[in-house]
């Protein structure tokens, strides 16, 4: 059977549209997201926490070596300043936090003396040592004027894509 | 204008210009479906660092085998865990039989003192491949090992960042991977002489470090007059003569030989072992037989000056080297 030109370009272009809308639907099905509405309060907790940590791993992926590891301060920082101190605490080196904060009160404590409120940081020099990110930072308070900066090391070692182990020489 | 009219000139139009419809139509599908495999392309989850290290700093094109790579680790981990717990026997037991033989002279206890300085309380390390250069048609990979305390333990409280650091060499010899620690690559027997009738020189051999070569030459003076072969009067007295350039010994001493007296001496010269040159010869340049000697320091220029002149005869020697 012998088809028309004008016939071959529309069942073309025929074609073509059917498979854009048979990709969209996929698309659209696929970002659908999760159905919340069978779910437990915990287990809403847990595919959000999911979620969000996804989110985050897409974002750090994106960035080169060194923007990730100071993101990884950042984000320390960032749950210092939202007195969050059980995140930050938990993104604490095992054996650093054995030798200086035992428990999250210790380190609470000395986060409550030592970092204020609102918190910029400098960074003034970054190497790596095999698997070990070293930051030369100061850290200042913006409200309180220029003289407020503290020289600070953070030590960062990072296992895996938004997984990191942190330290930092205690002031 | 009615429907029929429309369809009608919508198919003309269609029929003029099927061929550019076709061909916009078939861009844009290339471009939605090139866009949705990119955004469906799964994101690589492992993070991606500028750390690679097996890759050689020195020459980035170059890289230790893969085969190779693990062994290496282990071995690295295996020879500073011995040293971390002490264990130095174990530790020396890893080294090549070159290496504990050339530059630990087998004494355990010169290595002990080796690791000592590079490790006097246990350490963290990091490894990366330096440089992987040939020696005798082998070829040598040049790891640079750090040694720092365990940064992210302390997070550098009360302490400055700082490390120690080594070569350490790796190769093949028959299937067997061996390793040389301290900066040593590896030792060769020259065997090479120049002689006069005044002076016998005979180079013995050479240590290859990562960054110096080190030669054993036996000076021999045959005559009954006193020999000097260095004593500071000129500025290249002994050298290593590489093809575009002569090198000076990293240490300066005199070198002043009784009439039939007989000196073995150690000679460094600093040379870097993945440089590419190859060394060619040691000159030394000016040797003078003197009647009489009285040494350079605290004596009159005039009288050095009236020595040399009146010296028996005064040369140069090169000792070529394999």
């Amino acid at each position: 059977m012998r088809i028309k030109d004008s016939n071959k370009h529309a069942i073309i272009i025929i074609a073509g549209i059917l498979i854009v809308v048979i990709l969209v639907f996929l698309d659209l099905r696929g970002n659908k997201g999760t159905d919340y509405s069978n779910l437990t309060q915990e287990e809403i907790s847990v595919a959000l926490e999911k979620e969000i940590n996804d989110m985050e791993i897409n974002t750090v992926a994106s960035l080169n070596e060194r923007d990730r590891i100071e993101y990884y301060v950042a984000k320390f920082v960032e749950a210092i300043e939202e007195k969050d101190y059980e995140k930050a605490y938990d993104m604490l080196y095992d054996d650093f936090k054995e030798n200086y904060f035992p428990t999250l009160s210790s380190f609470e404590e000395y986060a409550e003396s030592k970092f204020s409120k609102v918190l910029s940081l400098d960074h003034t020099n970054f190497e790596r040592n095999g698997d070990y990110y070293i930051l030369w930072i100061t850290m200042s308070d913006p409200l309180s004027g220029k003289n407020s900066g503290k020289d600070i090391n953070f030590v960062v070692r990072e296992n895996a894509l938004n997984d990191f182990d942190l330290s930092f020489s205690v002031i | 204008m009615n429907f029929i009219e429309f369809r009608l000139k919508f198919r003309r139009w269609f029929r003029k210009y099927r061929n550019l419809i076709l061909l916009l139509f078939l861009i844009w599908l290339s471009i939605f479906l090139i866009n949705y495999f990119l955004k469906h392309k799964p994101i690589e989850k492992a993070p991606t660092t500028t750390y690679e290290a097996h890759k050689s700093v020195i020459d980035s094109t170059s890289s230790v085998p893969k085969s190779l790579q693990n062994t290496i680790e282990e071995m690295l981990e295996e020879y500073i865990g011995y040293c971390n717990e002490g264990n130095y026997q174990k530790a020396f037991n890893m080294l090549s039989e070159d290496c504990r033989k050339y530059e630990y002279n087998n004494n355990v206890e010169k290595f002990m003192d080796h690791v000592l300085v590079k490790m006097p309380v246990p350490k963290h390390y990091s490894i990366q491949d330096y440089s992987n250069t040939m020696y005798d048609g082998k070829d040598i990979y040049v790891y640079e090992v750090k040694y720092t305390d365990d940064l992210l333990a302390t997070g550098l409280t009360n302490s400055t960042y700082a490390f120690t650091s080594e070569k350490i060499a790796f190769y093949r010899e028959d299937s067997e991977v061996l390793m040389n620690v301290g900066e040593y690559i590896y030792h060769t027997d020259v065997k090479s002489i120049s002689e006069n009738e005044y002076l016998k020189i005979d180079v013995i051999d050479k240590m290859v470090n990562y960054d110096s070569e080190v030669y054993e030459v036996k000076l021999t003076n045959r005559s009954n007059y006193t020999v000097v072969v260095a004593d500071g009067i000129e500025t290249e007295e002994v050298v290593l003569v590489l093809p575009s350039e002569t090198r000076n010994r990293t240490s300066i001493s005199d070198i002043v030989l009784e009439p039939q007296q007989s000196q073995t001496l150690k000679f460094k010269f600093t040379k870097y072992v993945d440089d590419g040159d190859k060394s060619q010869s040691l000159l030394f340049s000016s040797i003078r037989v003197m009647e009489k000697y009285s040494g350079v320091e605290d004596i009159p220029t005039s009288t050095i000056q009236s020595e040399i002149d009146n010296a028996i005869s005064k040369f140069s020697m090169t000792v070529a080297l394999k």
